[in-house]
């Protein structure tokens, strides 16, 4: 027996039989053991950063910045970082399927891509309206996008629309309003010296965060002795309200007022630099110091200085999005903020608001994108039966709708619901037939950024690994479904490869053709994963009278009565998860969230005074109910929040999504009351009054951070604007701030 | 009055006779394992001959593993590369058959590795071949394998010595192997 043992463990010490396999043939530029990189864009959000995927054996192994790119110069965020898990998901769609059961019963049989695709032609082919076929999809630009339109254009169908949760309406609308302008501009982060944000969380999710990143860094450390200032206005202190030199907090929805009482005291006292004060000073009466300290609780010589320390600034630069953007006058607030930048002339300058061109390819995306309103239309016409076909293009329009959309229910009657996407989301278990799309990485695809970086820019994304599974690029599923239903003759390229290449050659065509001819052009573009041109936009601004005097903020309306209902929900993106779309990747759910700690799940952030009275200790599970339902989530005292506020990330609660997004946390979006911007009818996302109940149970979150206090242990020392030293209490805007005693 | 412990202890020698022997079974077990199938030797999906190519022809090393000089891991020659001879040499033998049949169906031949270092070993043939360490250091006279056996004791002693005897900078430290 002895013996016996002896071999047993000669043998289980053995290394396992490992092989070696050679290629057949192999690649070119392949080397084993030497990495290739590849440059491509980033899908992961519409900021659209370069990056550098690092590939083994044709395997991707890790993804950098690209640091040719003018977007991101080389830097990636998390999310970014994390698309190699979008790509080896065990969750992915792996073949094309057909319902078998009921429809959202989860019950699927594979099926061929010729057989996938014929079903759908023929059902688009049979429709006996052309505008019964929908198209929603993510928001793209570049040539995926001109091919949507020349599809839906081929079908005869306007009902094109591109449908982003986080996509800023109100900014765009603001900026059409105002300077007239179609595309947002570029803030110019980098070369300003003094930031005014108004709930722009620029750091985290607003518009291009590596790169307002980048420039926040500049700003702060690139300018010699000059260290620029910034002031970040917001009801929950987010990440960019902690890098800030000053948070204030403003009653939410009054953002806009206290941008026009700023403009006002500009005016009055501060460095204005325009010739039209008469108009300015007309339409501005109303908001008075006094007016301003009333609806905002900014007390008016906070007002006073930060119009003026902004105005002498040279140049200050104002910034409005995120919470402030997302009320019922989200487009007036906005409209106010940008008129911050036009009354201290930074427009068009270093440090200001440049404009940017029209992008190279795909100018018409940002007209597309659907807004609530748009949404809600959607639904109705499916109710009324005028929709025969919708196609969904990796868009989870159930997940990020609040269900007073009606959109679920409005499925029902869909006679075809075809979703394009590489996962199993919430939308797409309503499908009827699934034609599941590549990655990004696997997928040939171009960009123009938007917002760009002031002049043109664009790149070009290329596969870096070989499809891992039976899916194919969401442009070759478009480009197959026309040449299944005979639309070869408008749409005749082989692939999305091809059409993209084509493309391109008017790209190259318009820069001043090399001698290398249009194939070095190409080979260029793909190995540096950028190109640019110094084309600038070059409007000069003249607001009209008529807009300076209609410059108004209304106050914000929220949904519930505050005796019922007494705080304000004030839902944001969440650092890891996005809208959402971050909840399936395992690295992702484990990143801590940086102002809580918080790994896995959901909570809510209450002011400790609220908790206090409330009788909510950090780890209650609480019941949150608005007029349009309730969700349970565990409580976690946040010190940096007005106490008739609470705030939830968004991103988690998902019903579908895959193993490690499914049943986790819960999703605030599902009690958000179906309130609109006046204006841009787009969501207000901060629009929402709940009321809070104990439910008696405990669910604490977990989290990395023990204790958020020093508990006497000195770790932190500071010292007091005026030379105090820690350990005095202090009150901002009515916010009981207790410096923890050392 | 004394207490003895002898009664005890001869309470406990038949277990100890019997763990003696069970100890020197499980020694014995051990290396009758590692003398009678030590796997020093794997049976290949080919018989290739490391001889009759290294040895006899005299081919370079690194006509066939290429990377060796570039790159962490020395490379198995792709099926092509062995098509770029046997198209024409010694096709009718019947391993050149074999070989052929993996290529018409443009399949790679499963190999089996002989020198397999642990995961945590981080080793890059570059830094060696570079320094002109002789291939044979560590695989041993391959030139005169039929069937490539591991001979050399690939294990932390000899990858120590041989820093040792050759001062290489950094040559003992931990992380130098284990990163």
């Amino acid at each position: 027996m002895g013996a016996g043992g002896g071999f047993m463990l000669a043998e289980s010490i053995k290394h396992p039989v490992e092989h070696l396999i050679p290629y057949a043939v192999p690649p070119e530029e392949f080397s084993s053991g030497i990495a290739t990189w590849y440059n491509s864009i980033c899908g992961m959000c519409p900021a659209g950063c370069g990056i550098s995927v690092r590939t083994r054996e044709g395997r991707a192994k890790k993804i950098e910045g690209n640091p040719s790119h003018p977007v991101n110069q080389g830097r990636l965020c998390a999310l970014g970082q994390a698309g190699l898990q979008v790509l080896y998901n065990p969750d992915r769609l792996t073949a094309p399927m057909l319902q078998s059961g009921e429809r959202g019963s989860g019950e699927f049989v594979q099926t061929t891509w010729n057989e996938g695709l014929s079903e759908v032609a023929s059902r688009l082919s049979a429709s006996t309206n052309n505008d019964g076929i929908y198209f929603v999809s993510e928001g793209v630009r570049g040539h995926l996008a001109n091919l949507f339109e020349l599809f839906m254009n081929e079908l005869g169908s306007a009902n094109l629309l591109h449908y982003d949760f986080a996509h800023p309406h109100s900014l765009y609308a603001a900026n059409n309003h105002l300077f007239g302008e179609r595309q947002l501009p570029y803030y110019d982060i980098r070369n300003s010296r003094y930031l005014l944000s108004f709930g722009a969380d620029y750091l985290n999710d607003w518009l291009s965060p590596v790169h307002h990143g980048l420039g926040f860094g500049h700003s702060r450390q690139g300018n010699g002795d000059a260290r620029g200032r910034f002031v970040q206005i917001e009801p929950r202190m987010s990440i960019s309200g902690a890098s800030a030199d000053e948070w204030i907090p403003a009653t939410p929805g009054s953002e806009g007022i206290l941008a026009l009482g700023i403009a006002q005291q500009i005016l009055a006292g501060g460095n204005y630099q325009g010739t039209d004060a008469d108009d300015w000073n007309a339409a501005l009466a109303t908001y008075s110091a006094a007016y301003v300290e009333d609806k905002t609780g900014v007390p008016a010589d906070t007002v006073a200085r930060i119009a003026s320390e902004f105005s002498h600034a040279e140049p200050g630069l104002a910034i409005g999005g995120g919470a402030a953007g997302n009320h019922t006058n989200g487009v007036d607030t906005l409209v106010a903020v940008n008129a911050l930048n036009y009354l201290v002339g930074n427009i068009g300058k270093p440090g200001g608001v440049v404009f940017n061109p029209d992008p190279v390819v795909g100018s018409s995306t940002a007209g597309r994108q659907a807004n609530f309103a748009a949404m809600q239309d959607l639904a109705e016409n499916a109710r009324q039966g005028a929709i025969e076909v919708l196609i969904i293009n990796n868009t989870n329009p159930l997940f990020t709708l609040p269900p007073g959309a009606g959109l679920k229910e409005a499925l029902a009657s869909i006679p075809l619901v075809v979703s394009l996407s590489s996962f199993m989301d919430e939308t797409t278990a309503m499908a009827d037939i699934i034609l599941p799309s590549h990655t990004y990485l696997e997928s040939w695809g171009d960009d123009m950024p938007q917002p760009g970086v002031g002049f043109s820019v664009g790149a070009v994304s290329q596969p870096v690994v070989s499809p891992l599974y039976n899916t194919r690029a969401t442009g070759d599923i478009i480009l197959g479904l026309a040449g299944k239903m005979g639309l070869g003759e408008a749409m005749g390229w082989d692939s999305m490869e091809d059409y993209i290449k084509d493309g391109w050659r008017n790209v190259y065509e318009r820069s001043s053709p090399d001698a290398g001819g249009f194939d070095s052009f190409w080979r260029e573009v793909l190995t540096s994963g950028a190109w640019g041109e110094n084309t600038r936009n070059s409007n000069s601004v003249v607001i009209d009278k008529q807009v300076i005097d209609n410059i108004a903020v209304a106050e914000a309306e929220f949904s519930g009565n505050p005796d019922e209902y007494p705080f304000v929900l004030h839902p944001y993106l969440s650092t890891t998860l996005y809208d959402g779309r971050g909840a399936n990747l395992p690295w992702m759910q484990e990143l801590p969230d940086p102002m809580t700690s918080i790994v896995y799940g959901s909570w809510v952030e209450l002011n400790p005074q609220t908790a206090n009275e409330m009788g909510i200790q950090d780890g209650d599970l609480l019941r949150i109910t608005s007029e349009h339902g309730s969700i349970e989530v565990p409580a976690v005292t946040f010190p940096a929040i007005m106490p008739d506020v609470v705030a939830m990330p968004i991103g988690q609660g998902h019903e579908e999504f895959g193993r490690y997004a499914r049943n986790r946390g819960s999703n605030p979006i599902q009690i958000l009351a179906p309130n609109m911007d006046a204006v841009s009818g787009s969501l207000a996302t901060s629009a929402t009054r709940v009321s809070l109940a104990q439910t008696g149970r405990r669910a604490a979150p977990v989290k990395t951070g023990g204790e958020s206090r020093q508990l006497g242990r000195n770790i932190v020392q500071s010292t007091g604007a005026d030379g105090d030293s820690a350990g005095h209490s202090a009150k901002l805007n009515s916010i009981p701030i207790v410096v923890d005693p050392a | 009055m004394s207490v003895s412990i002898v009664p005890t202890l001869k309470v406990l020698l038949p277990a100890a006779r019997i763990a003696l022997v069970a100890l020197i079974g499980l020694i014995g077990g051990y290396y009758a394992n590692a003398m009678f199938f030590p796997g020093t030797s794997p049976e290949q999906p080919i018989d290739f001959s490391h001889r009759v190519h290294a040895g006899e022809n005299e081919i370079p090393c690194m006509y066939c593993h290429v990377q060796a000089r570039r790159s962490i891991s020395a490379g198995v020659p792709s099926v092509n590369k062995c098509m770029g001879c046997h198209t024409e040499i010694a096709t009718d033998r019947p391993q050149i058959r074999l070989l052929a049949s993996y290529w018409e169906n443009k399949e790679p031949i499963p190999w089996v590795k002989v020198h397999d270092l642990p995961d945590f070993v981080h080793f890059t043939h570059k830094r060696h071949v570079q320094a002109d360490i002789e291939c044979q250091t560590c695989h041993g006279p391959v030139e005169t394998m039929d069937v490539v056996s591991r001979e050399a004791p690939v294990e932390m002693g000899l990858c120590l010595n041989c820093h040792k005897d050759n001062e290489v900078v950094h040559g003992t430290d931990c992380w130098t192997c284990h990163k």
